[in-house]
Order: C-alpha cells, then structure tokens, then sequence
C-alpha cells in the first residue's frame, strides 16, 4: 500500500517536473516554493538559486502593483485568474531559444493563477501556471499585419499609392455627407494629364507611368493630411479640399500645375516636360449629391481644356 | 422540448435557490475584493432556445453599445459559457474599481472587463458550484467586443443548440457607473446532470 503510494507520488512529481508548462508556487508574501524544470530551463536559475526568494527581487519585469491585484482576488474569491500575451506579452522574460524557427524576440506567455488549499483548506498559497503560446502569438500578429497590408492595398491604387476609385467615392460620400451636417466649405479638384496620349507615344508606357507616378508625388506635397487624393482614372486625378473654400481651392491647384509645369521628369535617358489641367468647384447647397459634385467640377476641367491646357478653372459656387 | 418539459417547477425553485444562496455568498466576497456593495438582481432561470436567449437580450438592451466577454467552464459533466454584458459601462470607474493606474488604451480596457468577468463570474460559479458539490474548471475569458451594437457581437444564427439552461443576473456597484448582465448559458447535456445534483437537494 505504501509502496504503490510512493510510487504514485514519484510518478506525480516526475511529471509536474517534466510537463512542458511553467509551473510555480508562491506563498502570501511572493516567495518562490516551487519552480519546475520548465522554469528552470528557460530562466537559467536552479532551484537552489531562486526557492525561498521573492518573485519580484527575482523577475524585476514582473510589475508588483499588476500581479498583486490578480493574486489578491485569487486569494479571497479562491477563484482562478488569468493573464494572456495580448494584455501583457510575459510574465517572465525568457528570450526566444530557438535560433533556427523562433522569429520571436521572447517567449509569449498565458498564465493562470490558482488557489492551493492547505491541509486546514486555508488557502495560504497559490500556483502560477505559464503556459509557451509564442507560436499562437507570432502567427496572430502576422496574421494581424497581413490583413492591415491587405486593408491598405484593397483601398490605395497600386502604381500612385493614391486612394483608388472606389475607396475614393466612398470618402468623397462621406464628405459630401459631412457638409450638409456642419455646413463647412469643402472644394474639389478634378484635373488629368494633358495630352497624355502623347508622352505614351513618344516616351513609351513606362515613361507614362513614370509621369503618372510623379504627378501622384506632386499631389502629395501639395496638400493636407486631411485632404482626400485619389486616382479617378488612368490619367485622371481626384481631390478633395476638407474646409477649403473655392478661392483657397484655387491657389492649391494653380501651385500644383506650376509645380508641375516647372518639372522634369527623368526616365531612363528621356527627360519629359508636362502640365495639367485642373476643373475646381466648391462645394454649395444647390449641388444635389456626390455626381453632381464630380460633374460640376469636370465642367471646369472641359473649360480648362478648352481654354488651351496648362490652367485652372474654378465654377461658380451653386 | 423534453428537456425543457422534464425541468419542472420544482428544481426550478431548486435551482433558483442554490442559485440565491451562491449569489448572496458571491456578493460579500466581491465587497471584499472590490471594496464597495454589490446590488445583485434575482436571478431569473429558464429553458430557453438560442433565440429565446437573443430576445432576452434584447430586453436587456436594443440600441447602445455594449461590451461582452465569454468565459468557458467545465466540470464532472456539466458545462457551458458564461457571459457578461457591460451595459454603458464606465471604464473610469471600472479602473477605479480595480485600482488600475495604468493610462486606459484598448488594451487596458480589454483587461478591465476579463479581470472584472472573471472575479464576477468566478464568485458566482463557485458558490453554485460548491452547493451541488461539484467543481469546475474554468478557461480564460474572452472578450467578444467591445462598444458594438450587441446583435454584432451576439449572433444566434450561427448557434447550433438546441436547448440550453439560461440563468440571467444583474449586478450594480454602488457608487460606481457600472451595470452588467450576467448570462450562464449551460448546454443541454448538461441540464440532465444538473437534474440529478439537484436530486439530492430536492429529497
């Protein structure tokens, strides 16, 4: 009886010492009273080192104040508590081990704190249980920063990295939305690349798309972080002027095309001259949605055109 | 139906006392840990269906945001999720509640409500737990989302059960701007085990 006893608590023990989870006990007062080889391993300190000594002497980056307040309620509800890696990454930290397929800087931990009744069933102890969950981790987070890429790709346009069409409609709902709420003044350019047929023909496509990514650049500079650029079409751009006004609309375009008119673009050995036409219209209660916004301000675009490139139109306010 | 039919009256008031008596235990050890009085509801228990359970939480809220968290137990053949819904919470006063300094982001919110689940919920559990003798082990909280309409956080379409024992309970922290439901929601399997716990009491 003894004998299978004993050998029941040797097998008990040799597995709580081999288990591949962290576990820990700590009296009232934080010091150590158990720390398996799972500990001992990743931390480097044997047990002679560290039993009997306080946790937070020993692990400066555990927070006393933090990891009090979960072993306070453990203590008196005699409830378990837990801790996972999104809330606070580790408990201890042990530095990633593996140099081959460890892409972790550390060891991402979940814990769990539990209640350890005595003999008396006074509850004068607890177990902290620390469980290796950088694998759920790492491939959480990449999965996170995926799909934040994906979500930017899905919304920029591929060769400006200016908003694409249809992400550029939805803002441009909003805003229209917006002003009809608060009543602040909102402008829009419309403007394309003049005679863009051409510098395809003469330079090639890539010198084209080389322009095209230039005029991107030159939008960039020339506004706001609030204002709303977007590729309308291939050589087709589209802007939104967030509280601007059409008169302020019309210094940022005529600073755009003479940025742009006095710039070279360098292709290859190729250096390519070009200018814009630019259409504005502020935005007025007569204009009866977002269409009509676009329409009012392509108008001005034709006028620029027809005016003979290289300039800007402002349509009266309706 | 059966199961709903087989849970009468009887162990219903068993239930809903057990459930009481754990209550009442839960709340002064939550005034201990959290240092203020915990007003309980009555604990309302029924048999219901998912959708049964979505119009009672319709009833607790319809149009403002809530925040929800989910925590698994499981125990000598009884299991289920609970879940608690912050109605309106304040996260000042949940912080305060848990005597939380640190700036108050996304993140720190989410440890609020897991931490205050976990001490609400756990309270609860364990006095029922122990009352029927039993003991359960209990996963780590989940938070489901936070300030979202709550027919986007709670789907009952994507539900696959058919019956489950519902028990339903308010709290309110005096002196605090924090009132959350409570929902146990056990799977029918586990309505039979908990008839035959409940066995003991009731003779």
């Amino acid at each position: 009886m003894t004998k299978d006893f004993l050998n029941d608590f040797h097998w008990l023990m040799d597995v709580l010492n081999n288990i591949d989870v962290g576990l820990v006990i700590l009296d009232k007062d934080y010091n150590i009273q158990l720390w398996n080889s799972f500990m001992q391993n990743h931390s480097a300190r044997t047990p002679s080192d560290i039993l009997g000594r306080n946790i937070f002497e020993s692990f400066p980056e555990l927070p006393p104040a933090w990891f009090k307040r979960k072993v306070e309620s453990v203590l008196v509800l005699r409830n378990s508590a837990f801790t996972t890696w999104e809330q606070r990454p580790y408990l201890f930290r042990f530095k990633n081990y593996r140099p081959i397929t460890g892409v972790a800087e550390f060891m991402y931990q979940n814990c769990t704190i539990i209640p350890l009744k005595d003999t008396q069933g006074k509850v004068e102890h607890i177990c902290l249980i620390v469980y290796d969950v950088t694998e759920i981790a790492v491939n959480r987070l990449q999965l996170q920063t995926a799909n934040e890429k994906l979500h930017q790709l899905s919304r920029t346009d591929g060769l400006t990295g200016l908003l694409n069409r249809k992400t550029w409609e939805i803002e441009l709902d909003k805003e229209f939305k917006r002003y009809h709420r608060h009543q602040q003044p909102c402008s829009m350019l419309m403007f394309d690349i003049d005679h863009f047929k051409s510098i395809n023909d003469n330079y090639g496509h890539p010198a084209g798309d080389e322009v095209i990514r230039h005029t991107a650049a030159a939008v960039r500079e020339s506004i706001r972080e609030t204002d709303i650029a977007g590729r309308y079409g291939g050589e087709e751009f589209a802007v939104i002027l967030v509280n601007s006004g059409g008169q302020d609309a019309k210094l940022v375009a005529e600073r755009l095309r003479q940025k742009i008119e006095q710039s070279t673009v360098c292709y290859e050995d190729m250096s390519i001259n070009y200018t814009i036409s630019i259409g504005i219209c502020e935005l007025g209660p007569n204009l009866k949605g977002p269409v009509a916004w676009i329409d009012a301000a392509d108008k001005g675009l034709y006028e620029a055109k027809h005016n003979g490139r290289n300039n800007s139109v402002l349509v009266p306010k309706t | 139906m059966t199961q709903s039919l087989e849970f009468t009256e009887e162990y219903r008031d068993c239930l809903q006392e057990v459930t009481n008596v754990a209550m009442g235990q839960a709340g002064d050890l939550l005034a201990k840990v959290l240092d203020t009085f915990v007003v309980l509801s009555i604990p309302h228990i029924e048999v219901m269906k998912p959708q049964d359970v979505s119009m009672a939480l319709q009833a607790v809220d319809s149009s403002s945001s809530v925040s929800a968290v989910c925590q698994g137990f499981i125990g000598g053949g009884i299991a289920g999720e609970a879940m608690l819904l912050f109605n309106d919470t304040s996260f000042q006063d949940l912080a305060k509640l848990l005597n939380y300094d640190d700036e108050l982001d996304r993140q720190a919110e989410c440890e609020l409500l897991m931490d205050t689940t976990n001490i609400l919920f756990g309270a609860c559990l364990n006095g029922i737990a122990e009352q029927i003798d039993m003991q359960f082990s209990f996963g780590s909280p989940m938070v489901l989302g936070q300030h979202q309409q709550l027919a986007d956080i709670f789907n009952t379409k994507s539900l696959n059960w058919d019956h489950a024992l519902v028990t339903e309970i308010n709290y309110q922290l005096e002196g605090y701007d924090v009132n959350c439901d409570l929902l146990i929601i056990m799977t029918g399997d586990s309505i039979k085990r908990l008839l035959a716990k409940l066995n003991y009491l009731v003779n």
